[in-house]
């Protein structure tokens, strides 16, 4: 299937480490096309086949959050040859703006967390859980992009790492809040998934010691 | 102008004990290294830590002799105490303490991944650079801001020094592993089908690891293997660092420890920066391994900005993590 859209003329409005973001007119409605672009680092044979995966995996990943109740942008039309996906346009800063501007983003936080459970509990683990993939066009509702690296597993090696991920964004990017930020973040997780917190918690700890430290980062393959 | 000042540093976490003696301009006047070989397998931290007690006398007195110093010279005594293996650690730690008793100087406490950092930015002129830090033990993407080294990507499990160093175990090739990987995949031609594993900024080696050997023992190609485990493993490390370079706007990228040494590597993060206009530098090659004048060199800005340790609390830290350590001389 090939996008109707491909002859798109429109404003790249960003340059993510992926992808090129553009601003376009789909049938009268503004749309965001996202596509990725080749990357001359990698054997030309490899990278056709992750941009083609990826793309056509978050278009998949997206539907399967929506369907379960997660902020996500619809999807209009996708071409994984063209590493193109279109999809609707949601006006707004990032989380990563907002919380580096110093809004009170506490309960944005506890929403993201509450969504966050939302996907774990439903097999679904977004793969790369930064503050730069939340956009908050509305306090209450904050959206989550960029699933080209989410899973569909309820493994807790890989609910753990999505969780991780959160937490290692927070103290990169804004480590002044880190405790606030997280504990709002699990507020909102726990009332999804209750008890589990405590386990996907342990996880994370065990993962971050693994990655850290050099005892625990040997190989051991025997 | 500031009082000139000497510093001898001493790295001992893991395989390597090196003397370093570096000045406050930068300049190295002495580093001295000696590598632990294991007769087979990885390292056994107990003994690599007798290695290092057995050749630590002589390599503080080469360092000092090629510095034309003697120890009255020294300023004060720098101390890599972590992260690393604790008997290691501790070797180095003790002869630090000695030192500093005996000749009575100051002790500074250093972290090994800062010193692998500044190090490189010493050796590149770089100011702010976005930092891959790759050894045997290391996998990490860090970047200053406001007052420390903050973590952007990593590993999830083995670090890539360690996958090239196990692969090579694997498939019985000499000493050291990983150039020999590097030799044998300039003569690859296939690129072989293995697990591509990023998460987030992150990415985890343990699963290439154990797909590699399960297709050595299915009799490929060794070059071929080599080739496609490079290009795997770096493809990996490359878009994680750019996706850090595109999240942190930084303008420069440095590529340091051990597998800096990789001139494939080098090349993949070197089309990483040309993409987002940053500046590419990678450390030299005889300061990319583990080694003592990293160690000084940092011991020197940290001893002019008031940095150091008594003896009785310098104890050894083999899990001190890089973003814990405050940065007071940027
Ligand atoms: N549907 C959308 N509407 C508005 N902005 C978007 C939309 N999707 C992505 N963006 C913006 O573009 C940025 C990059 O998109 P993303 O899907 O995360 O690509 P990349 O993989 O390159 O990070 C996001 O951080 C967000 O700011
Ligand atoms: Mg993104």
């Amino acid at each position: 299937m090939r996008s109707i859209y491909l002859g798109f003329e429109g404003k790249i409005i960003k340059k993510g480490a992926e992808a090129e973001l553009y601003l376009i007119d789909f049938l009268g409605i503004p749309a965001i096309l996202k596509k990725r672009i080749p990357k001359p680092y990698r054997a030309k044979e490899l990278d056709a086949h992750i941009r083609r995966m990826r793309t056509s995996h978050e278009v998949t990943m997206m539907f399967h959050a929506r369907v379960c109740g997660v902020p996500v942008p619809a999807i209009y039309d996708v071409d994984p040859d063209e590493g193109v996906i279109i999809m609707e346009y949601i006006p707004g800063p990032t989380l990563k703006e907002m919380t580096l501007k110093d809004y009170e983003v506490s309960s944005i936080f506890k929403l993201v967390g509450f969504y966050v459970g939302k996907m774990h509990l439903n097999n679904i683990v977004h793969g790369d859980l930064t503050t730069a993939n939340i956009i908050v066009p509305e306090p209450e509702k904050p959206f989550f992009v960029d699933f080209g690296l989410a899973e569909r597993t309820g493994e807790l090696e890989a609910i753990g790492t999505d969780v991780h991920l959160m937490l290692r964004a927070l103290e990169s990017t804004h480590y002044s809040k880190v405790k606030e930020l997280f504990n709002a973040f699990l507020r909102g997780y726990r009332e999804i998934m209750g008890g589990k917190v405590e386990n996907v918690l342990k996880k994370v700890q065990e993962i971050r010691r693994r990655g850290r430290y050099v005892e625990e980062r040997r190989a051991k393959i025997h | 102008m500031a009082r000139r000042v000497v510093v001898l540093g001493i790295e001992s976490t893991a395989h390597t004990f090196g003397c370093g003696i570096v000045d406050s301009s930068g300049n190295i006047l002495a580093n001295v290294n000696n590598t632990y070989i294991p007769a087979k397998g990885g390292i056994h931290p107990r003994e690599s830590a007798q290695h290092h007690s057995d050749v630590a006398p002589r390599v503080i007195r080469t360092a000092l002799s090629e510095a034309k110093l003697s120890m009255d010279q020294v300023d004060a005594i720098a101390v890599s105490l972590g992260p690393g293996l604790g008997p290691c650690l501790r070797v180095g730690a003790t002869i630090c303490r000695a030192l500093a008793v005996a000749y009575d100087k100051p002790l500074i406490p250093v972290n090994h991944a800062v010193a692998h950092i500044e190090i490189a930015k010493l050796t590149t002129g770089f100011k702010d650079p976005l930092i891959v830090f790759v050894s045997g033990g290391n996998t990490i993407i860090a970047a200053y801001s406001d007052g420390r080294y903050r973590v952007f990507g990593e590993t999830l499990d083995i670090a890539l020094g360690n996958l090239l160093d196990a692969f090579a175990r694997e498939a019985h090739l000499p000493h050291p592993g990983g150039p020999r990987v590097e030799e044998l995949a300039k003569k690859g031609e296939r690129l072989l089908k293995l697990p591509y594993i990023v998460k987030g900024q992150d990415v985890s080696y343990s699963g290439l690891l154990t797909a590699a050997v399960k297709l050595l023992s299915e009799g490929h190609r060794i070059e071929d293997l080599c080739y496609s485990l490079q290009e795997y493993a770096f493809s990996m490390l490359a878009e994680v660092a750019e996706r850090a370079l595109a999240y942190t706007e930084k303008k420069e990228l440095v590529l340091t420890g051990g597998v800096a040494a990789n001139s494939e590597l080098q090349r993949k993060l070197m089309m990483v920066a040309e993409e987002h206009n940053a500046k590419f530098g990678v450390v030299p090659k005889a300061l990319s391994g583990d080694n003592g004048a990293m160690i000084a060199w940092t011991g020197v800005l940290a001893y002019v900005h008031g940095v150091t340790i008594n003896v009785e609390k310098s104890y050894v830290k083999p899990r001190w993590r890089l973003d814990e350590v405050d940065i007071p001389w940027i």
